[in-house]
């Protein structure tokens, strides 16, 4: 059973543009600090990144979950909103439900939970419509690509 | 470990331990000791920040002199682009050229051609890239320093080619020797730099191995000399042969904030200026944002390279000549375009290798660094907050990573240590 080491916790609010992106910038130094490998940083900021603007796009409001062990980080992400109707469509390249508002701002692109799980090595996506969705990932500190 | 080369002084004596510098460093590599500042050398980039901030003048750029070459055979003047900017306007690129050759040089290297070739190469290079993007340009040192010590992962971005300033470098030494029959050693290819970091980068590149180029000169160094000789040409109407240096637009864009100006539009290039945005762009860029973006080019200098801190002339009206300049000037001309021919597809302008992370010590294990974040946490919960700096790090944050690193104590703050109050009272003393 892999060791906890250090856990984060980390309120995302829906709507807030302006801030979106601090949480995983704030990781990536946390991370950095700790001497993690830059490769793991990397896919780290990613999958926090693309998770904030889901939850800052979509959902009401979220909440994220970072966990250091000895063998992996684990992010969590767990929002309360409109939920996924489809989830393999959901994960499909390029598929997307955002307004043309957030794609002018460069977002909304259906890229967001396909990235999540290209850089996850272990990846959960729970949803129940009107209730919420839940992210899970995995990153090895010893992954690769 | 390798030991960094960086391109500044700090003149212990006129240090008055004021702590500008520190406050003004980006990458927070300076601390005040017993007042007097000392540069952390891993953690510096070389951006220039602290020599702009030093009002005593106690940081000194650690330039060359012309006499430093005497040895050589033959010099050969690059010019940085930006030398062209500095002068009144009616001393024309033809008169700072004959100015150039009056202090000394043998000869003065056509550079607007190298620029061609790179703009040139880079769309290629961006065309075949199939890694991600956006491919990050390696012309700014101070960027390329920024990504081994803060963006790691991003240096696979970097693209593998080599500045300008080195593509003429080599060629420099070809021309002259095939020319003069003299070995490629014998001929000095000296940049005439507006940064410091242009300095550094050819003592020491970023990516390890020599430079193609000599060394370099600070454009203050020979500037008064130059523009004397460079008057009295204008005055006489004497000009330099057959070279005009600044025959094309793309000469002139390399100074400005823009320097790809010819870059084929099919490429989407963004251009970013002054530190502060660089690494919003670059923290964009790691989570992945500008994909869309084909060609990223970064200056560390506000305005950019017109704005170096070697140039003596304001960004703003050097630019301004410079756009005076540039309103005759066609985007390109023959004389460029069959250099070009001639040379592109002939030279290999690849880095040989990749300039690599900057290794920071990692002390401990894992669970160990958690304790030691953890405890700096702690910590920096009592400090004060305010980043006053009169414990001699930048922020309560740094002083609280300082000591769990055991490198300051947390008696070094004011609010928590009456001892440090009466060491600052005995260090800052104005009057005896």
């Amino acid at each position: 059973m892999p060791e906890e080491l250090l856990s984060r916790s980390f309120t995302l609010h829906s709507h807030d543009f302006d801030k979106a992106g601090e949480t995983s910038t704030e990781i990536k130094g946390m991370l950095k600090e700790l001497g993690i490998d830059s490769q793991v940083i990397r896919r780290v900021v990613v999958v926090c990144f693309e998770a904030e603007m889901n939850v800052v796009m979509y959902a009401d409001e979220g909440t994220l979950t970072f966990v250091l062990t000895d063998e992996d980080i684990g992010i969590e992400i767990a929002d309360r909103g409109p939920g996924i109707a489809d989830l393999d469509r959901a994960l499909e390249e390029g598929w997307s439900t955002a307004t043309d508002e957030m794609r002018e701002m460069g977002f909304g692109f259906g890229m967001g939970l396909p990235n999540i799980r290209r850089n996850s090595d272990t990846f959960d996506l729970r949803s129940e419509v009107g209730v919420g969705t839940t992210v899970t990932s995995r990153i090895r500190l010893d992954g690769v690509d | 470990m390798t030991e960094y080369a960086h391109g500044f002084l700090i003149r212990e004596d006129d240090c008055t331990g004021c702590m500008a510098c520190m406050r003004a460093c980006p990458t927070d590599a300076i601390r005040v000791r017993e007042g007097k500042a000392r540069a952390i050398n891993e953690l510096c980039i070389d951006c220039g920040a602290c020599l702009t901030m030093c009002a005593q003048g106690a940081i000194l750029p650690t330039s060359r002199t012309l006499e430093e070459f005497a040895d050589f055979a033959f010099k050969v003047a690059v010019p940085s682009p930006v030398l062209f900017g500095q002068f009144p306007l009616e001393v024309r690129p033809e008169h700072i050229v004959v100015g150039l050759l009056a202090v000394g040089f043998d000869a003065v290297w056509d550079f607007g051609v190298d620029l061609r070739l790179t703009t040139l190469a880079i769309a290629d290079y961006v065309d075949k890239w199939s890694g991600p993007r956006p491919v990050i340009s390696i012309t700014c040192p101070v960027v390329v320093r920024l990504l081994q010590v803060s963006y790691p992962k991003l240096l696979e971005q970097l693209i593998r080619m080599k500045p300008p300033r080195e593509i003429a470098g080599s060629e420099v030494k070809r021309h002259y020797s095939r020319e003069l029959g003299l070995p490629e050693e014998r001929i000095a290819a000296i940049y005439i730099a507006a940064c410091q970091a242009k300095t550094v980068s050819i003592e020491q590149p970023a990516e390890g191995g020599r430079s193609a180029l000599d060394g370099s000169v600070g454009i203050p160094q020979i500037y008064n000399s130059v523009l004397a000789a460079a008057r009295d040409a204008a005055k006489n109407g004497e000009s330099s042969g057959d070279l005009d240096p600044v025959r094309s637009v793309s000469m002139v864009s390399w100074s400005t904030p823009r320097p790809l100006a010819d870059l084929p539009s099919r490429h989407r290039y963004m251009s970013v200026t002054g530190l502060p945005n660089v690494i919003r762009v670059l923290d964009d860029v790691e989570k992945g944002r500008l994909k869309n973006i084909d060609f990223l080019e970064c200056s560390a200098c506000w305005a950019g390279c017109g704005n170096g801190n070697l140039a003596v002339d304001n960004v703003y009206l050097s630019q301004a000549k410079l756009q005076t300049l540039a309103r005759d000037l066609p985007d390109t001309d023959p004389r460029t375009e069959a250099e070009v021919a001639r040379r592109y597809g002939h030279e290999d302008f690849s880095l040989e290798r990749a300039p690599e992370p900057r290794t920071t010590v990692v002390v401990g294990d894992l669970r160990e660094r958690v304790r030691r974040m953890q405890e700096a946490e702690r910590i920096l919960s009592v400090l004060p907050g305010l980043d006053c700096g009169l414990c001699g790090a930048p922020s309560c944050k740094v002083l609280a990573h300082d000591v769990t690193s055991g490198h300051a104590s947390r008696d070094d703050c004011v609010f928590l240590s009456k001892r440090r109050v009466d060491e600052l009272r005995r260090l800052y003393r104005r009057s005896k």
